[in-house]
């Protein structure tokens, strides 16, 4: 049986990455935009605590809960962006925002 | 471990920020009073704090025994790039009076509607305002990537509302998803790279990972998972500072949001991420010129940074030749002064950062002016964009023309204008480290703003007035207009002091 390395949870943390970025790009829903990028904070974040275990040190988890801060921060941020558009426009479509552009 | 009294200097540093943040309490209640007189009162408040954050600036640096002690990586960054972003706190908070909740306070003053605190937002205007400017000034102070992080995303955040209440317009809401959701990629981004830094190093605090890494350079080289980290961590912080390669958000957001929160945009993140980007090389060091980091820039991450130099400038300035809106312009010259100061940034430590830090202070005194027009002047309440709303405006506002004209003279650096001098000090950091390739571009780009620019001084001062620029009037308030010369008076007489004001 092998056993588990950092590479392991690195190349883990490099796919939710990675996913986060092509959902990021290819999707339009608000909603899933969003939890792209909520992916991409978890990527990093399990990157961090297999490294602090990798290197027998704290400071990875400490980061680890100051990333949940800051994203629970953005997601009622989020939230509160998409409540404004979905009373203006009654879709969550990020293409219906369209007032703004090259002329 | 850690001993508390190196714990009360990391305080005592950041005492200024502390007031701040006590100052955003306090406004953010006074907003949410029903006596007029008192929500008046909030810039006026704004203001003060920030004053008396700029004496406790000096005051907190002035304790050198302290200065001595403490374990920051640059700890010359503090103080002059703190006292930059209060002075011109102010003016911005001057240039933000009378913004929010104008239609509200129309409607209050008539008598037609009752005070209702749901409904005012002005108190949590300036309270973000200033919660803005405490993140941009915690970045100086950051010595691990913990901090870091949190102080950029405090940058940042409040930033996203501030755009979104700006103004009633459908355009201002736009603006800002616009501006969160590639904020949050960018975050995301620059997160990731920091969590690649922690890996190749085991460290957060980062002079323990200038350490670190001057013994991997002394070994076999840098680790390839420290390169890809940098390079991550810098393309993340490069949407602070509007860079390629996330600079496209800029000239829609600039455009959708209201001109003093534009003015803000473009100065306060920017100094924010510079100071990031500045705090994260440093680690890794430039070798040869007395660098606090001994393996000197990788190959990979200096040709990262070339790239992202050369492509904003130019870049920024061929999209600005192409613009008919006068915030759309300033968002583009906005993205093109970000490639300068990269230069400054790859000269590296001495010359280079100084002139970086110079250049902010000259940048930002120079974009509040040309904002400072834009937020004086109206058209039945909306803002002007265009920029045919500019022309012959001499003829009915002579002082905003001048203005105007001064301040897009000295972005694009018209000597003896404070801009001249920011850009003059950048091109000598360049050449003297080297990197002429780079200072040609530079001038060759500046050749090209001068199109741009100079429309912005002929507008005002030499065309006709037209049937559109003639429906123009001043804002009822008259805190921009005076913000406006304040500044356009600080780009003619700084220029005296450029000794004293070189850190």
């Amino acid at each position: 049986m092998t056993s588990l390395t950092l590479s392991h949870f690195l190349f883990t943390s490099a796919v939710l990455f990675v996913i986060g970025v092509i959902g990021f790009v290819t999707r339009r829903n608000m909603i899933v935009m969003f939890l792209c990028t909520e992916l991409m904070f978890q990527g990093a974040a399990i990157a961090m605590v297999s490294v602090g275990r990798y290197h027998l040190d704290v400071s990875g988890q400490v980061f680890v809960i100051f990333i949940l801060t800051i994203a629970a921060a953005e997601a009622a941020l989020a939230l509160a962006l998409v409540v404004l558009l979905f009373r203006r426009r009654e879709t969550l479509n990020a293409e219906a925002w369209s007032e703004l552009g090259e002329p | 471990m850690v001993d508390s009294q190196a714990m009360l200097d990391k305080v005592w540093f950041i005492l200024p920020e502390i007031w701040l943040v006590i100052g955003a309490m306090v406004v953010s209640m006074m907003g949410l009073s029903g006596t007029r007189l008192v929500r008046d009162a909030v810039p006026v408040v704004v203001c003060c704090f920030l004053a008396v954050a700029m004496a406790g600036i000096a005051w907190v640096y002035g304790d050198a025994d302290r200065l001595a002690g403490i374990d920051l990586l640059m700890p010359q960054l503090g103080p002059y790039v703190k006292m930059i972003l209060c002075a011109i706190g102010i003016v911005l908070a001057m240039l933000s009076v009378g913004l929010i909740d104008r239609p509200l306070e129309d409607s209050l003053k008539s008598g037609r509607a009752r005070f209702d605190p749901i409904r005012t937002s002005r108190g949590e205007f300036f309270a973000f305002f200033l919660l803005s400017l405490v993140g941009a000034m915690l970045v100086c102070n950051a010595n691990d990537l913990i901090w870091l992080f949190l102080a950029l995303e405090l940058t940042s955040l409040p930033t996203y509302i501030m755009v979104a209440i700006s103004r009633p317009s459908v355009k201002a809401q736009e603006a800002a998803v616009k501006y969160f959701f590639l904020g949050a990629l960018a975050a995301a981004m620059f997160l990731y790279g920091f969590a690649l830094l922690y890996g190749s190093t085991g460290t957060v605090v980062l002079t323990e990972m200038r350490d670190a890494f001057a013994e991997q350079a002394a070994g076999d080289g840098l680790n390839r998972l420290a390169i890809v980290g940098m390079i991550l961590a810098v393309l993340g912080v490069s949407f602070k500072i509007v860079a390629v390669p996330m600079h496209f958000y800029a000239a829609d957001v600039y455009e959708g949001a209201a001109s003093p929160v534009t003015a803000f945009l473009a100065f306060v993140p920017k100094t924010a991420g510079i100071v990031a980007i500045i705090l994260l090389l440093g680690t890794v060091g430039w070798s040869g010129h007395g660098a606090p980091g001994a393996g000197g820039l990788p190959q990979p991450i200096l040709v990262t940074l070339w790239m992202i130099s050369v492509l904003t400038m130019t870049l920024g300035n061929v999209g600005a030749l192409l613009q008919r809106s006068a915030k759309r312009l300033l968002a583009y010259s906005s993205i093109a002064h970000s490639g300068y100061l990269l230069i400054g940034v790859i000269a590296g430590p001495g010359m280079g950062i100084n002139a970086v830090l110079f250049y902010l202070l000259a940048y930002g005194v120079m974009n509040t002016a040309a904002f400072a027009v834009l937020s004086g002047l109206q058209r039945q309440g909306e803002e002007i964009e265009s920029l045919d709303d500019l022309a012959g405006l001499r003829h009915r506002y002579p002082v905003m023309a001048v203005v105007m004209a001064v301040a897009a003279l000295s972005l694009l650096g018209f000597p003896p204008l404070l801009g001249f001098w920011g850009k003059f000090s950048l091109l000598i950091a360049g050449i003297e480290a080297h990197r002429m390739p780079l200072v040609v571009i530079a001038l060759v780009n500046s050749a090209i703003s001068a199109w741009y620019y100079l429309r912005l001084v002929g507008l005002p001062i030499l065309a006709m007035p037209t049937p559109a620029s003639e429906s123009i009037t001043h804002r009822p308030v008259p805190w921009a207009r005076v913000a406006a010369v304040i500044a356009a008076l600080g780009l003619v007489a700084l220029p005296l002091f450029v000794n004293e004001l070189l850190p």
